[in-house]
């Protein structure tokens, strides 16, 4: 009997070390975080060693000659497509088995002069196309060269490959990140195993030390009061669970409450396939050319059907999903592409909204962009990048509050704050960083009226 | 011995059932039992586990639900116009004229929709200013109960189908000879004029008659009979250093108020180094606005106020040489003779005005002023007033005429004479003599009901039209929203009906200007450029015609044997008060919230009577009497007035409608029925009798019910002689008593030390200053505020309880009999002292106004009770509110000295119980978008138009300069007729406001307690007689 306790004592106090020691450990930070630094060592060197090796492979060759996709891209895709319709221009697909490279040359350099020189094929393809000109461009001969090197390539790739399904690798990379919930499974599955195991050597070794000792098998007990002994028993692991579940519980609960109606990451279904990554990224178009009310205005405002014509009355199919898209266009503003002309049945197009600042907030476009001259992508992140948008920032007061107590106050140039720039160094020492919060940023009335 | 009350018979006889039933309290069993043993309830499937299980899902379904945000939508226009950037105003000239005021307005629209009102400052006419009924016009646009289609026998009708019959009728009517009569308001339009013209042409039969609710029919006569036509002329009350007036209110409502509030207060302020100001001289039987800003008012009976002007003329043609009259004494003769001593001292610069509707007493008025040499400064007869053309006799005629069958058709244009006629039943029984009977009306009211078509118009806001206030002056009136209803100009309609060729109105208006109105001038070229530049300016006007000295040819001895005699016994007064004015915007909601400016009443009107009559006669506030003229008998609460005349009863019409719509049916009682017909002229007093009725007292909604300072500085006021004397008159450096003796309330404070000197202003300090010389308390302040910052209306329920949302009020006190230096002279003690000082003045109080919105102090006590920081202290001196932190433990409105915090008691959005005008989709249309809407359990009060603050600011950052002076206001200055306040920053040394802080008039409100507000006032000086003190 008197080993039986012993043995539990035993295992209880080892249990109780274990513990103890691991809080030892726990209790060495520095020595834990160096032994962790120390560790990572070789694989951050060879992560650094890798990245820079892919760099220099990328790079090299954009030293060496100018990029004819990018340069393409950048020049060429608002008035063609490497393919066979046309969209300004005609589509460009073999276009070099067409011409030589010298005409091309000419032609892309500047296409009126060599109009006017009276090129029999180039006066064609001038009224041929309603005698819309193509601008010139200051392009040098290599880039020039390089787009028609980047034309031949795609032109024997064919159809024309969307761009959207190029970045399947990036989405595998951002998961690798990050360990996954199955992971954890795993480890649990293998400690409850491994305390089954356990539990069954020791009950095994128990008995045997009864047969040896000649004890009698002692009374299992069943069912409820087999749990009501065990709960006696552990009264301090039920406590400490309890405890550990309840804390848990609430900082889930907090986060949760806390997170309702923060819809950061909202990215619905917009009525349009619309592409910022195309229009802001491959184009460059200026955030500010559609959304104009920014640096006027409360509201950046979504562009209105006539914005998008200005483009998109050539512009009349797109890389990804050809007409469909832009058709929808159309039927707001009640375009006929075939005949180029309005008609009056035009329905608004309904775009759901994606940043909700509630009411009782008051935020003005202006006043960040013309006057704070923050960057559009600080709030809306790399929209550019976003094939569908979504909503980058919280939009929660902490959020605000941070961005004013962080951020400079862009006073020099600006007559309204000469006077109080030079009072407020004068007040806070020349080296201050005048921050939003010192001319007031962080009062209710600034944005609570 | 005891006496003992029975509960009744059956405690007397003491019955068993009676004991039994007053032992138990339940005298009926609950039916405990019977529920616990019912089978059915206790086999039923739904379990106490059951039911808490449902409850439990319904409280996470409900929360699950709640989480998901709904989807909002973004709708940008198809085509967005090249004008409209969201969230930036667009303005737009124009102008308002309802029959009743005019007023050149700018137009704020926000994504095409107007949301208020602005004064435009290139009119040399209202330069600027506004007053409560044009600042509430906006409303009105937004209005349900405005028609959506016109009508046909009462049932919804196309425009087609109206046209078709009416053209037919009126063919008829032309046909048979029978006559087409237009009868409308007063229409100062020249192209409007046009279009009846060429009406007329095409059927002959036309009669147009000009049939306004208030009539000036006897201002026109005299003027006719003085000068040989029919006309008002322009007065210019700024150049007039004595103006005498007789019961003409011409602050508030008489024929162009705002014009000459501004020109008033002009000699009032004591600014720039101006150290005169105007005499102004009331003689009155009620209290009006104007009555009340005058340095010197006499109280006459109606009655008395026409012998009054006869014996200032007998008085002023003795010395000047004009033959005399014969004329009854009056109780004022002592001062009328003192007046005419005054007048004649400023010959040629004085004024005297009349408002009464007797066209011999308008003769003598003229005579006084032609003796005086007024024509030639303060009076300009060759710049005609086109405001008022009303014409009494033809309408008393054209009643004889349509009860003799003889009018085919009539239209009635912007008037509604079954409301508003005194004999309005005989025109009733005459109107059914009519073939044809169509209306123009927006809504169906009193009298379209009876019309056989409604032809909805727009609103002016949608409308497009000209208007020539005076000869020379022009003012374009264009759309600023699409028509929300199917409705239609009535000059459209005219052309419809007489098959003009020109496709619109608007074709027919631009043509005229740029034919007739452009060749008016010589600067621009081309027609086109005129009309945008009219257009986008809003006037146009041509050089004023110099006022040139008359032939007065007015028999005055004639005029003065045909003036009203003194009467005896009690005199009833009909007259219009600043809010509504003549009824036709009885279904705005802010006007009738809007307290008048003198009783502080909203939502009704009632019988005005002196307090000491009221006494004799044994009426108490609230009792309903009868008052009879005639025939014709109105039952109506009693309002104890001060300083009205003895044995005077003063009712306001424009109230007691009944077809106007939700918030205006039935608000009062109409007083139009107490008018009287007299020489063919509207009377709006006669003698009346009075009863006392037995019906229950009628409780009136009041925003203030105290009267006097109670001996407190809080408008401190002094004289014209003593301020020239001294600039700090009336305004001592205040002084507190502390352990070290008296002290300057600067230098106590019980936070700032010299180490901490409090908190710096680095920015921008914003104040504002309001001139109490230069407050009328017209409260075009109030409306402005409701509109811009989205105030609430409450009804008239919730103003009896204090709970009224206005940011901005106007206290206004009458001086008392009883101070505290003339108390013991009295033989009063303390507590009778304050008691005796509660009552106004018994005989002839003054009154002051003072315009109190919140006081933004420096010191904030409202600050430091708030449990929760919802109020606190902004860089720039800005007391602010966050809506959203507020718990409503309105402890921050128990320590607020000057009681300027409102609580929402109640959600007052989509609130059926508030049905004003932000229940309705359309009434939220007003709304500023840029003001959060309040909700219910939070406090609210003046924020300083802290919108248009960060509006402006903005603006000069983006410019990259700093905010020039003036172009940053609040909407209660803005709004302001007589620029009484002014907005700016303390922190710019050459600002206005801080011109007029280190004034010497200027002080802080209730300044001992040290709050150290942003607000200021001016002391109110009074231009009294040498001697008499304030």
């Amino acid at each position: 009997m008197g080993s039986r306790i012993s043995l539990c004592y035993f295992w209880r106090r080892e249990k109780r070390l274990l513990l103890s020691e691991m809080s030892k450990i726990n209790l060495i930070p520095q020595t834990s975080k160096q032994s962790n630094m120390l560790r990572y060592v070789p694989r951050y060197l060879s992560f650094t060693l890798l990245a820079f090796i892919l760099n220099v492979i990328t790079l090299s060759p954009s030293i060496a000659q100018p990029n004819g996709e990018a340069l393409f891209k950048q020049n060429c895709t608002s008035c063609h497509v490497v393919g066979d319709n046309k969209v300004v221009g005609p589509g460009l697909k073999n276009v070099h088995k067409k011409q030589s490279d010298e005409w091309l040359l000419k032609w892309i350099k500047n296409s009126q002069a060599f109009i006017k020189s009276g090129d029999p094929d180039a006066v064609k393809i001038y009224e041929e196309f309603n005698k819309i000109a193509m601008p010139a461009f200051a392009l040098k001969e290599d880039e020039i060269k390089s787009i028609i090197a980047y034309i031949k390539t795609e032109s024997d790739k064919a159809p024309v490959i969307a761009p959207g399904t190029t970045d399947a690798g990036t989405g595998a990379a951002v998961e690798s990140k990050e360990t996954s919930p199955l992971v954890y499974l795993l480890v649990l599955v293998l400690i409850i195993g491994l305390y089954a195991i356990l539990n069954r050597v020791q009950k095994g070794l128990e008995r045997v030390v009864r047969q040896r000792d000649g004890e009698a098998e002692p009374i299992v007990l069943k069912g409820k009061t087999r749990t009501k002994h065990w709960i006696r028993e552990h009264k301090k692991l039920i406590a400490i669970l309890l405890i550990v579940g309840m804390v848990y519980g609430s900082v889930k609960g907090w986060d949760a409450l806390a997170g309702i109606g923060i819809s950061q990451g909202y990215q619905p279904d917009q009525p349009i396939k619309f592409s910022h990554k195309l229009h802001a990224g491959t184009n460059k178009i200026d955030c500010r050319y559609c959304h104009s009310g920014a640096e006027k205005a409360k509201n950046a405002n979504i562009p209105s059907a006539n914005v998008c014509m200005n483009c998109h009355k050539y512009v009349q199919s797109g890389p990804k999903y050809g007409t469909e898209e832009i058709s929808k266009i159309y039927k707001a503003i009640d375009f006929d592409p075939a005949k180029g002309v309005y008609g009056t049945n035009q329905k608004p197009i309904q775009w759901i909204r994606i940043h909700n600042l509630p009411d009782l907030a008051y935020f003005n476009h202006s006043q960040h962009v013309k006057v704070g001259k923050v960057e559009c992508q600080t709030c809306h992140g790399p929209v550019q990048e976003m094939e569908q948008v979504q909503q980058f920032s919280p939009l929660t007061m902490g959020w605000c509050i941070n961005c004013h107590r962080n951020t400079e106050v862009k006073m020099e140039g600006n007559g309204y704050y000469t006077k109080l720039h030079t009072d407020l160094l004068k007040k806070y020492g020349p080296q201050a960083k005048l921050t939003v919060d010192k001319i007031g940023g962080l009062e209710c009335a600034r944005c609570h009226y | 011995m005891e006496k003992k009350y029975w509960k009744g018979v059956e405690e007397l006889n003491n019955s068993p059932e009676f004991t039994r039933l007053r032992d138990n309290e339940f005298f009926e069993n609950l039916p405990i039992d019977e529920v616990l043993q019912n089978k059915a309830s206790s086999t039923s499937s739904t379990s106490r586990r059951d039911f808490l299980k449902f409850l439990g899902f319904g409280v996470a379904a409900a929360s699950l639900a709640a989480c998901e945000a709904p989807v909002k939508k973004a709708i940008p226009y198809v085509v967005k116009p090249e004008e409209i950037t969201y969230g930036v105003p667009d303005y737009y000239a124009s102008a308002f004229f309802d029959g009743n005021d005019y007023c050149s307005v700018l137009v704020k629209t926000r994504e095409g929709r107007p949301i208020k009102i602005e004064g435009n400052e290139l009119s040399s006419v209202t330069k600027g200013g506004t007053n409560a009924r044009v600042q509430a016009s906006v409303l009105s646009l937004y209005d349900s109960a405005r028609l959506t289609t016109p009508l046909s026998s009462k049932k919804k009708a196309t425009w087609s189908e109206v046209d078709a019959a009416i053209t037919s009728k009126l063919a008829q009517s032309a046909a048979s000879g029978k006559k087409i009569v237009i009868l409308s308001s007063t229409l100062p339009s020249p192209t409007t004029k046009k279009i009846i013209t060429e009406f007329s042409s095409k059927y002959p039969t036309t009669e147009h008659i000009v049939y306004d609710a208030v009539s000036y029919y006897g201002l026109l006569k005299g003027n006719e009979l003085s000068f040989g036509k029919s006309m008002i002329p322009s007065y210019r009350f700024d150049n007039a250093e004595v103006i005498v007036s007789f019961a003409a209110d011409y602050l508030a409502t008489w024929l162009s108020p705002i014009e000459f509030a501004r020109q008033y207060a002009i000699t009032r302020k004591l600014r720039d180094g101006k150290k005169n100001m105007s005499r102004h001289i009331q003689f009155e039987s009620t209290l009006s606005l104007t009555g009340s800003n005058a340095d010197n008012r006499y109280k006459l009976k109606p009655s008395q106020l026409s012998s009054a002007v006869a014996n200032l003329y007998n008085k002023i043609a003795a010395v000047t040489g004009g033959a005399s009259v014969s004329s009854s004494a009056t109780p004022q003769d002592k001062a009328i003779e003192k007046v005419a001593q005054e007048l004649l001292n400023a010959k040629g610069k004085s004024l005297v005005v009349s408002g009464s509707n007797d066209p011999n007493e308008q003769v003598l008025v003229n005579a006084i002023n032609h003796l005086l040499g007024n024509y030639n400064t303060t009076i300009n007869l060759n710049q005609e007033c086109n405001l008022r053309a009303s014409n009494d006799a033809a309408v008393i005629e054209l009643m004889s005429k349509m009860n003799a069958g003889e009018v085919g058709t009539i239209i009635f244009w912007n008037t509604n004479p079954i409301y508003s006629l005194p004999n309005s039943k005989d025109f009733q029984s005459a109107l059914a003599k009519v073939g044809t009977k169509v209306s123009f009306s927006d809504r169906e009211d009193e009298t379209a009901q009876y019309c056989d078509y409604v032809a909805p118009e727009h609103h002016y806001l949608e409308s497009w039209n000209d208007l020539e206030p005076y000869k020379g002056y022009y003012n374009l009136v264009q759309p600023t929203i699409r028509p929300l209803f199917n409705t239609r100009q009535p000059q459209e309609s005219l052309m419809k009906w007489a098959a003009m060729p020109q496709a619109d109105y608007y074709a027919y208006l631009e043509e005229n200007w740029k034919s007739n109105v452009y060749a008016l001038q010589t600067g621009i070229t081309s027609g086109h450029a005129f009309w945008t530049q009219s257009l986008r300016n809003g006037v146009f006007e041509v050089a004023v015609t110099a006022p040139s000295a008359p032939a007065f040819t007015g028999n005055v001895q004639d005029a003065a044997s045909k003036i009203t005699k003194p009467g005896t016994g009690v005199e009833l007064v009909a007259y219009e008060k600043t809010g509504i004015a003549n009824g036709a915007h009885a279904n705005n909601p802010w006007l009738q919230e809007f307290p008048d400016p003198i009783s502080k009443v909203c939502w009704d009107n009632y019988f005005a009577i002196l307090p000491s009559y009221a006494a004799k006669m044994g009426y108490k506030q609230g009792n309903v009497i009868e008052v009879k003229v005639g025939n014709t008998s109105v039952k109506g609460p009693v309002l104890l007035q001060p300083a009205m005349a003895d044995e005077t009863i003063a009712i306001a019409v424009g109230y007691g409608r009944t077809k106007v719509g939700k918030a205006g049916n039935n608000v009062g009682v109409n007083a139009y029925p107490l008018v009287t017909i007299a020489n063919a002229a509207m009377k709006y007093y006669s003698a009346a009798t009075v009863s006392k009725t037995i019906e229950d007292d009628y409780p009136l909604a009041a925003t203030q019910t105290h009267h006097t300072m109670m001996g407190r500085e809080i408008v401190k006021e002094t004289t014209l002689s003593a301020w020239l004397k001294d600039a700090k008159a009336g305004n001592p450096e205040e002084m507190i008593e502390t352990p070290y003796g008296k002290k300057k309330v600067e230098d106590v404070d019980l936070w700032a030390s010299q180490k901490n000197p409090g908190f710096d202003r680095p920015n921008h300090s914003w104040g504002l200053g309001i001139d109490l010389n230069a407050c009328i308390g017209c409260g075009a302040c109030v409306v402005a505020c409701n509109a811009e910052n989205n105030v609430a209306v409450v009804g008239k329920d919730e103003v009896m309880r204090s709970r009224e949302m206005h940011w901005i009020r106007i206290d206004r006190y009458y001086s008392s009999d009883v101070t505290k230096e003339n108390a013991s002279e009295k033989g009063l003690g303390k507590l009778d002292m304050y008691g005796e000082m509660e009552k106004p003045a018994a005989e002839n109080p003054d009154v002051v106004f003072q315009p109190v919105m919140c006081q933004h102090c420096n010191s904030a006590p409202c600050e430091t009770v708030c449990p929760v920081v919802a109020t606190t202290h902004s860089s720039e001196g800005l007391n602010m509110m966050a809506y959203n932190r507020c718990v409503g433990t309105r402890y921050c409105a128990n320590n607020c000295p000057y009681k300027v915090r409102r609580f929402n008691w109640f959600e007052y959005t989509n609130n059926d119980k508030f049905p004003y005008t932000m229940t309705d989709n359309l009434g939220k249309m007003v709304l500023n978008p840029d003001v959060v809407v309040r909700s219910r359990g939070v406090m609210e009060k003046c924020s300083m138009c802290v919108q248009r603050i960060q509006y402006g600011k903005l603006e000069a950052k983006k410019a990259g300069r700093r905010p020039l002076d003036g172009e940053i206001n609040t909407a209660c200055a803005q709004s302001c007729p007589t620029n009484a306040l002014v907005f700016g920053d303390y922190n710019d040394p050459q600002s206005e406001v801080n011109k007029l802080a280190v004034d010497g008039r200027s002080y802080h409100l209730l300044a001992e307690i040290k709050v150290k507000p942003g607000v200021f006032y001016q002391t109110k000086v009074r231009n009294k007689e040498e001697g008499k003190e304030a």
